[in-house]
């Protein structure tokens, strides 16, 4: 049931169906504007630069990364769990939302699922690279080869991990998909030109809107979203199991699977955050995306950022409880003080102390501050990895096998790449898909006055 | 093959609910109803069910025991390789694989289906009645041929009291 004289309309002003539509598609009936050629260019650049890396990396081999036997896991890890975090949010935030039938999700899932997609595109890359040999790559596909046949490790974190990876990737991408194609018709038949039609006619694959295709269509939704909502939580449990299996001092614990499910949704909530601000700020679509849905972010992001304290909590108490000089030293020695603790405050600070300004209803309520603090949760989240990743490898149980890592050129180009391709693909979305599902927002129009709202 | 069709567009979603529902009550066929965002009353006045959730748990099921079935055959009986001692059927960790590609399976089926069964794949040819029934209109849809004129005139009638804004006959 949903109050609207409590919780207001979803949709600022009396719109018509027909105003609805014109809203959300002007960016894709329309040249988009300087800005966007702007930042066009400069992902492209990014992402020369990111494809350059990739090259030498392919051509010369993982020795021009600065990782070393001690600290075999460098960036390309970090960004990768960095990344596939941020990919979480979009489907965890449309499909529990839609399985909690939540209304206020439909002006931001689209957009939140597009996000996911190309996050999880960039994320798959780093594992890929990783491999070093990665024209052999399709050896981890377990097929009956010629090598015995040999099968792959089925007990694997690192094969789990590819599996999951794939599926995500497929599953977010058809629900994304499939949410599009009402939209894709309404392009289609409001299209004036001839290649408009037929180009948004062959993406919508003959979609009429009878009520035999809705009624499947929400079949199948209700079915890729029950099933996704478990993978969402199943898919960052086993990146945790890449290190929760291993025997390093400060990977070694069973608290990994939620604290990294917990903290991939929050850094993908504070990516929706920024996007949701830009494309309200930019297309001036404040009317369906209103201080209502912002401050429902923001309360959530509050939320999970208390969980993230005390899972940090949780971690540095569990060290000290455990007895082991090794968690002691990882924790107390190599985190908080030491060589990497400007990585472990920067975590802090940024994911524990800074989001709970959302406390105050005037950091809610402006855009600014809102876009700078989601901003600081994903820099605070990457300094997470960077903190897992980098001081549990740099000093465990030899201190003759310890060693320091700083990154190479290569490695931030292929960072930076990543972020260039993200930025690109998002660009693209603004510019050729409706941001907003204008078909599901035409059901919340009139949210409150009907008896099943 | 000609058809032809009787078409009746409506502004709003009550009156369309309205006029669908009466015209079912009295028995009458609907060929289909076309709405920009699903409407429930039609799509349960309409009465077409979807057995697509039970098809999912099947696939799932079958999904499922093939994962496991596979795992087992790979460790245990094709190549079996002794990992620090750990049985061969280690059953706890398959758990995981079996969960993704059961959901994977799940998807790729359920996708399938739903292609066949709501007849949508890329580059189909479709019949579109009325451009607006994806943007801001509700559009009932009768076959003339299947329907008798006696019915047809009360069906038009229904749908002009419930404010049909535009009615129309279409030869195709």
């Amino acid at each position: 049931m949903y109050n609207r004289e409590v919780r207001g309309p979803l949709i600022i002003g009396d719109k018509s169906f027909k105003q609805i539509s014109t809203d959300i598609l002007a960016p894709t009936e329309t040249k988009p504007g300087k800005w966007w050629f702007a930042m066009m260019t400069l992902a492209t650049l990014a992402s020369i630069w990111g494809v350059y890396s990739i090259y030498i990396t392919v051509s010369k081999g993982i020795g021009t990364w600065g990782v070393n036997n001690t600290v075999g896991w460098g960036w390309a890890i970090i960004n990768f769990v960095w990344w596939i975090g941020i990919g979480h949010a979009g489907t965890a935030f449309s499909i529990f939302l839609l399985i909690l039938r939540q209304k206020w999700r439909t002006s931001i899932n689209r957009a939140a699922e597009a996000m996911t997609v190309f996050a999880v595109g960039c994320a798959a890359i780093f594992p890929a690279l990783h491999m070093g040999r990665i024209w052999l790559a399709f050896f981890i596909f377990p097929y009956p080869n010629t090598r015995g046949p040999l099968w792959v490790n089925f007990n694997s974190p690192l094969f789990w991990d590819f599996i999951a990876i794939t599926a995500y990737l497929l599953i977010s991408f058809s629900f994304w998909y499939l949410g599009m194609l009402p939209d894709f018709a309404t392009i289609r038949d409001r299209a004036t030109s001839k290649v408009r039609k037929a180009l948004y006619g062959f993406f919508s694959m003959g979609w009429v809107g009878s009520s035999r295709q809705w009624l499947r269509f929400e079949s199948l939704a209700f079915i890729l979203g029950g099933i996704a909502a478990v993978l969402v939580v199943s898919v960052h449990s086993i990146v945790s199991t890449d290190f929760a299996v291993s025997v390093e001092p400060g990977w070694h614990t069973t608290l990994f699977p939620p604290y990294f499910v917990v903290g991939a949704i929050f850094s993908g909530f504070a990516m929706v955050m920024t996007l949701m601000i830009i494309i309200r700020k930019l297309y001036k679509l404040g009317d369906y995306v209103t201080d209502g849905h912002l401050d429902a972010i923001a309360r959530i992001l509050t939320f999970i950022s208390l969980i993230m304290g005390t899972a940090y909590l949780t971690e540095i108490f569990m060290a000290w409880y455990s007895g082991s000089e090794y968690e002691m030293f990882t924790f107390f020695k190599n985190r908080i003080t030491g060589e990497y603790a400007l990585q472990f405050w920067g975590m802090i600070i940024c994911n524990a102390l800074i989001p709970q300004l959302f406390w105050f209803k005037k950091v809610r309520s402006s855009l600014l501050i809102m876009l700078i603090i989601s901003l600081f949760i994903n820099l605070g989240m990457w300094f997470e990895r960077f903190n897992i990743v980098i001081t549990s490898l740099s000093k465990d149980y030899l201190p003759s096998a310890w060693a320091s890592y700083t990154p190479t050129w290569v490695e931030v180009g292929t960072y930076v790449g990543t972020i260039g391709i993200f930025l690109a693909g998002v660009l693209m979305f603004f510019r050729y898909i409706p941001m907003i599902a204008v078909s599901e927002v035409k059901t919340v129009k009139d949210i409150g006055t009907r008896k099943y709202d | 093959m000609s058809s032809s069709h009787l078409i009746g567009v409506f502004e709003d979603e009550s009156g369309l609910v309205k006029a669908v529902e009466e015209i079912r009550e009295k028995d009458l066929k609907i060929e289909e109803v076309f709405t920009p965002y699903p409407v429930h009353e039609v799509i349960h006045a309409m009465g077409t069910k979807s057995k697509l959730q039970v098809f999912a748990y099947f696939y799932g099921l079958f999904g499922a025991l093939a994962v496991l079935a596979f795992l087992y055959w790979t460790s245990v009986i094709d190549w079996p390789i002794n990992y620090g001692g750990k049985p061969f059927n280690s059953f706890p960790s398959f758990i995981i694989i079996t969960i993704i590609l059961t959901i994977f399976i799940v998807t790729v089926s359920s996708l399938a289906t739903f292609s066949g069964r709501a007849k949508l794949w890329p580059g189909k040819q479709h019949k579109i009645y009325d451009l607006r029934a994806t943007d801001d209109k509700f559009v009932i849809v009768v076959s003339k041929d299947k329907t008798d004129p006696e019915k047809l005139s009360t069906i038009q009638g229904i749908m002009k009291a419930h404010g049909a804004v535009e009615i129309r006959e279409e030869e195709a």
